[in-house]
């Protein structure tokens, strides 16, 4: 029985990992970049949570992740236009993977400045703690709600690039990003709203992480790994094959901790170090 | 730096005399200062400088890759803390002073880079580049969690009491210096080489490499199995002088993190490059935590905008433009085309091939 609810909380807590994964998926995707700060901006969101929650104390942390989504959009968008825009084009491949290193060197180090480098938490009063029992398992309310919504998220996010003109927009660029330029489409601004998006899903990604597991200014290189393995199990650039890789992640983590309870993420490491020799075009491979 | 054509000299390969003699005295010079440095200097001095060169090496072990190869390893701090790791516990277990085992540390991070190789080099680009820094926090993470290797807590150096405490500082100053000097030439002579040719076409088009016959995989495995050797053995020396170890150091990124800095700082892709970065980075260092006062962070977020500055601006560093002032040479790998003597040699062999309507271009030889 410890077993099966050990797998219902990996796949609960995976739902979140395929979270932090889709956004970096999503810039993958579209314009083959891997955004190397994308941890970083996850922390970010995480500490401005905890500012807003710690200045309206009377609202609702789970109502704070809309404001937390709007400011990481905007800052996702001053990041592509600023300065991924600038070596997006260039030939040589390795030109953004420096650059979001250097924005993920001078990030984590500016919080450690801003906020110090002990570990947080971000309080979701009665909620963390609340647990229903289905057919004599504990299940914690939480964890079933933030399931919930990464499958909301998902479903959105499949639904906007799929049904309509933004997406299809956003697609076409993904495809020929020369090409677009004759229909009247500015690629660098299909860019801008991408890398928007894809880091406001990261800060509701965060901001929930925040909640079940705390975090420092250090903590977004862990953040950045993980997200980086569900792309990669998932199969590159895929959102479902993302959501599954996390679920694979978070089941291999929390029955990892629960035969060694020193393990922290090592067997989620592991998993992917074994995904990536057995397959590594990924795991699932899901058509989008 | 492209392998081809540059300014035809007046022979074919063939270097003025005045050049060698220079070459010799600086050689001459430079390593006589280098071993009179410990009479001259104090021992911070010697310690700074040490932990200055073995930086050098590692930033030249990773421009290796990241230059030459085309691998962006982000897990290259793997060797750094293994090579350590290798050197704490040969030298406690068979009781000898560190000096002596350190030979084994290279050996042990070639060997399981060569092992790590086989299946990394299946991913590529940035998949590469997080793949290693996965695999070095699982390295970090299962010497955190082995009692015997010191845990979390890490271990001391207690042979370091073996060696003479007077000669402790020189020693590790000699052995950083030579291991600086020899991972700058050993990369120039590596470069100079066939693999080195064959690294450098399969950089500037690798579907043209591979299609006149360059074993793309073979070279790149050589040039990651000798940066990890290089990495290990500079970071056996760097934990040595600090006489303790402990995964949260040894794996530490921020010791890839340093090599990215100065090597996009100084310009990556020419081995002028990584020297011009570490003396920015040491210098940036010392004006902001010592002259200024600043933490450490702060010279952290000063070097990452430095760095993406440099992406931004000049994408090929600051050495191209130090050399633009300076002119000359220097470290420069590119091949002298054949001169005019060669090419009169092979003038009747192009016009017999011209007459046969094959066509030969001087160069081909």
């Amino acid at each position: 029985m410890i077993w099966v609810e050990t797998i219902i909380n990996g796949i609960l807590y995976g739902g979140l990992y395929g979270l932090l994964g889709v956004g970096l998926a999503l810039i993958v995707g579209v314009m083959r970049v891997v955004n190397l700060s994308h941890g970083e901006f996850i922390v970010l969101s995480a500490f401005i949570g905890v500012s807003l929650v710690g200045a309206f104390p009377w609202v609702h942390p789970l109502v704070m992740l809309l404001p937390v989504a709007v400011i990481a959009f905007g800052l996702g968008v001053a990041l592509q236009a600023v300065l991924i825009n600038r070596v997006v084009t260039r030939p040589d491949p390795f030109a953004a993977i420096l650059l979001t290193f250097g924005v993920a060197v001078v990030m984590r180090n500016l919080m450690v400045e801003i906020y110090g480098a002990d570990l947080r938490h971000l309080q979701a009063g009665q909620l963390a703690l609340a647990s229903t029992g289905i057919g004599g398992l504990h299940v914690g309310v939480l964890p079933l709600l933030i399931l919930g919504l990464s499958v909301a998220l998902f479903t959105g996010l499949q639904l906007l690039l799929t049904r309509t003109r933004f997406g299809r927009i956003v697609r076409a660029t993904a495809d020929h990003r020369d090409v677009v330029r004759l229909m009247g489409v500015n690629p660098g601004r299909v860019y801008n709203l991408v890398m928007g998006l894809s880091l406001a899903l990261a800060s509701v990604a965060g901001m929930l992480l925040a909640i079940r597991a705390s975090f420092s200014p250090y903590s977004g290189v862990e953040r950045l790994l993980v997200a980086f393995e569900v792309v990669v199990l998932g199969g590159l650039g895929t959102f479902w094959g993302a959501m599954l890789g996390g679920i694979a992640l978070g089941v291999a983590e929390l029955v990892g901790l629960r035969l060694d309870p020193n393990a922290g993420p090592l067997y989620a490491h592991l998993l992917f170090l074994v995904g990536v020799l057995l397959r590594p075009s990924g795991l699932f491979r899901v058509r989008t | 730096m492209t392998v081809g054509v540059s300014t035809p000299r007046t022979g074919a390969g063939s270097r003025a005399p005045g050049r060698t003699y220079r070459a010799w005295a600086i050689v001459t010079l430079g390593g006589a200062s280098v071993a009179a440095a410990p009479w001259v200097i104090g021992e911070g001095a010697q310690r700074f400088l040490s932990e200055a060169l073995l930086m050098l090496a590692m930033a030249q072990m990773w421009n290796l890759l990241a230059g030459y190869a085309g691998l962006v390893s982000m897990g290259q701090q793997v060797f750094v803390g293994l090579g350590a790791y290798c050197l704490f516990f040969a030298s406690i277990w068979l009781k000898v002073a560190p000096f002596w085992v350190l030979p084994l540390a290279p050996l042990l991070c070639a060997a399981v880079a060569a092992v790590v190789a086989l299946f990394m080099f299946r991913l590529r680009e940035a998949y590469f580049a997080i793949g290693t820094w996965v695999f070095s926090e699982v390295v970090s993470l299962m010497i955190s969690k082995t009692e015997r290797l010191g845990g979390e807590r890490g271990v001391g150096l207690p042979t370091a009491r073996l060696v003479d405490p007077h000669w402790l500082e020189p020693l590790t100053f000699w052995i950083s210096a030579a291991i600086a000097i020899a991972s700058v030439f050993g990369t120039y002579v590596l470069l100079r080489s066939r693999v080195g040719l064959g690294l450098m076409t399969v950089r500037d088009n690798e579907i043209a490499a591979a299609s006149i016959g360059v074993d793309v995989w073979r070279n790149r495995f050589i040039a990651f199995v000798l940066a990890a050797a290089g990495c290990g053995l500079a970071g056996a020396v760097s934990f040595t002088a600090t006489l303790y170890v402990a995964p949260g150091f040894a794996f530490d990124p921020n010791w890839v993190v340093a090599m990215m800095i100065i090597v996009i700082i100084g310009g990556i892709g020419t081995l002028e490059g990584p020297i011009l970065g570490v003396i920015i980075y040491f210098a940036l260092r010392e004006a902001l935590t010592v002259v200024f006062g600043l933490s450490a962070g702060w010279y952290l977020i000063g070097l990452g905008l430095v760095a993406i500055a440099a992406i931004l601006f000049e994408p090929d560093g600051l050495w191209p433009l130090v050399r633009g002032h300076l002119g000359g040479d220097w470290l420069s790998v590119r091949r002298e085309p054949p001169g005019p003597l060669r090419l009169a040699e092979a003038a009747p062999v192009a016009e017999a091939a011209s007459a046969r309507g094959l066509g030969a271009t001087p160069g081909d030889s």
